[in-house]
């Protein structure tokens, strides 16, 4: 999570609108999942993965890595979808018999479960594309774009900052437990850790105490007004996400498959 | 010699104890001279943050009474902005300060809470962190800068509100040598374009060197203020308030003791004045 959020901050498109790259990613997401094409989705999994590996600058190794995360569910809930098993003998091109059921694998249901899997895959690319490019404070300035309730907005900004503040307390917490053998058997452990929770509460109420002062001192009133910094648009940039999206639907309605 | 002096900040007989007991102020007065370098020393827990908090309106007096510009304190909605507005606190710990992961965003909320307008906003915070040196750092998110960063992004957060005084509530702790020299430079700058700085601080040297007025809280009361030459010769008061010499004087008192120099030479303020001497 946090060597994405790194990426995020640290790639070619970073410096592109929030608002294109949000586009683009819900668009084409929209597309695949509407799209009943196997061309549709395998042409969405390559370029964008195409996209992020050679012009975004995201290391092979380590998208592959992202990509093998979500892979086992898929695996696992496409093999679901694909066997099915009964008393009688279907019209499966494949199957086995035990005690008096038979499991077997049906062409119709093989077709629906491979389209199945890559449609997810390819959603799964785009939502990748999004969050390896797009860091989680431009996500959240768009959402304020589109008037998502200020409360909601300020709790994912501060929610958002704190994460890495409790995540290096809780590091050292850690640390000064193991350099006293606090994790040295499996019982210490239960309680080292237990500690480090109950701890990290505590620390994190005297932050928000903390936060609050120092807030109130530069006249905070109940409301966290901030500026965003500024983006703007590229007409190249939308120029090529139009066109993509387009061919996107024209290959979605007569490449391979009907469009719903 | 007679130079009539404005007061910017003043405390009077302030008492203030928090919900557990603890007696944090014990009827504490000082005055705070527009333009000036006040360094404020004491052992923790002697007081110092929570008069910061009392300067800021934060904290209200039990008894006593906290002026600004000569004017006592009302606590009405209007006057607390307008006193937050001119009285800024760069706290100790940035990443208690620091609210947002974006550098631009979080100095913005100051000038905002102002009543300022977007385009007056975004020149503050660009001066801000030009002042600062920060404007390289502005699209980095704040955790993966370091603490010297943040403490930066701190500093710029005040000054992109134009306080008349800013407080900072020991600067240079955790920072190393290089840094907490750097940090102090900024501190220079920003007193020398008319901002009245006052600092809390445990290294009596940088106190000695740096600040105009000493106060010495113990506490939760003043037991010694002066210039740095009087506070640091007075042998009695350093004793009572644990704090130790700067190695300044302690080199020109053992210059004097040897018959090296005359005691009517006068203490050099810095390292290179006391080398002249030798």
């Amino acid at each position: 999570m946090i060597d994405i959020d790194q990426y995020a901050y640290n790639n070619n498109f970073s410096s592109f609108h929030p608002l294109e790259k949000s586009f683009f990613a819900l668009f084409t997401i929209l597309i695949t999942l509407t799209a009943n094409s196997f061309m549709t989705s395998i042409i969405v999994i390559s370029v964008i993965s195409l996209m992020l590996i050679t012009a975004a600058g995201i290391p092979f190794k380590f998208y592959l890595k992202l990509l093998f995360i979500p892979l086992s569910f898929l695996i696992i809930a496409s093999i679901t979808a694909v066997v099915s098993f009964s008393r009688e003998l279907n019209n499966y091109f494949f199957y086995f018999e035990l005690g008096g059921w038979f499991f077997g694998l049906e062409s119709k249901s093989l077709n629906t479960a491979v389209l199945l899997f890559l449609k997810s895959f390819a959603s799964i690319c785009c939502l990748y594309f999004l969050t390896l490019t797009t860091p989680v404070l431009e996500i959240i300035s768009v959402l304020r774009k589109f008037k998502l309730p200020e409360i909601v907005i300020e709790l994912m900004m501060l929610i958002y900052r704190f994460i890495f503040v409790l995540l290096d307390t809780a590091d050292l917490i850690r640390t000064s437990q193991l350099s006293r053998l606090g994790y040295s058997s499996i019982k210490k452990s239960f309680f080292s850790i237990a500690k480090l929770i109950s701890n990290l509460f505590i620390r994190a109420y005297y932050r928000a105490q903390g936060l609050l002062t120092a807030l109130v001192a530069r006249g905070y009133d109940g409301k966290i007004r901030v500026l965003e910094r500024k983006y703007s648009f590229s007409y190249k940039n939308i120029m090529i996400i139009i066109l993509f999206e387009t061919f996107l639907i024209i290959i979605s309605i007569f490449g391979g498959g009907n469009f719903v | 010699m007679v130079i009539l002096s404005k007061k910017v900040l003043e405390a009077e007989n302030v008492v203030f104890n928090y919900p557990d007991g603890t007696n944090a102020l014990d009827g504490l007065s000082l005055s705070i001279e527009k333009g000036k370098k006040i360094a404020i020393l004491g052992a923790n827990g002697a007081g110092k943050s929570t008069l910061f908090l009392h300067f800021n309106g934060i904290l209200k007096p039990k008894k006593g009474n906290i002026k600004f510009r000569g004017k006592k304190v009302s606590y009405k909605k209007k006057e607390l902005k307008n006193l937050r507005k001119n009285i800024g606190i760069v706290f100790q710990d940035p990443d208690m300060q620091l609210f947002s992961s974006s550098v631009f965003q979080e100095i913005s909320f100051g000038p905002l809470n102002l009543g300022l307008s977007e385009t007056k906003t975004r020149e503050r915070v660009d001066e801000a962190m030009q002042i600062m040196e920060i404007t390289n750092i502005k699209d980095k998110p704040t955790h993966l800068l370091s603490y010297g960063q943040k403490k930066r992004i701190s500093i710029a957060d005040i000054l992109a509100m134009k306080p008349e005084v800013i407080i900072f509530d020991e600067p240079t702790v955790w920072l190393d040598p290089k840094h907490s020299k750097e940090i102090l430079g900024f501190i220079n700058q920003i007193n020398k374009k008319g901002t009245t700085v006052i600092l809390s601080t445990h290294d009596v040297d940088l106190a000695y060197q740096w600040a105009d007025y000493i106060y010495i809280f113990s506490d939760g009361k003043i037991i010694g203020e002066g210039n740095s030459e009087k506070i640091f010769r007075d042998n009695k008061l350093l004793k009572e308030s644990d704090l130790i010499k700067p190695w300044i004087i302690e080199v020109y008192e053992k210059l004097i003791q040897n018959g090296k120099i005359s005691s009517t030479v006068s203490v050099p303020k810095s390292k290179s004045e006391l080398f002249e001497l030798i």
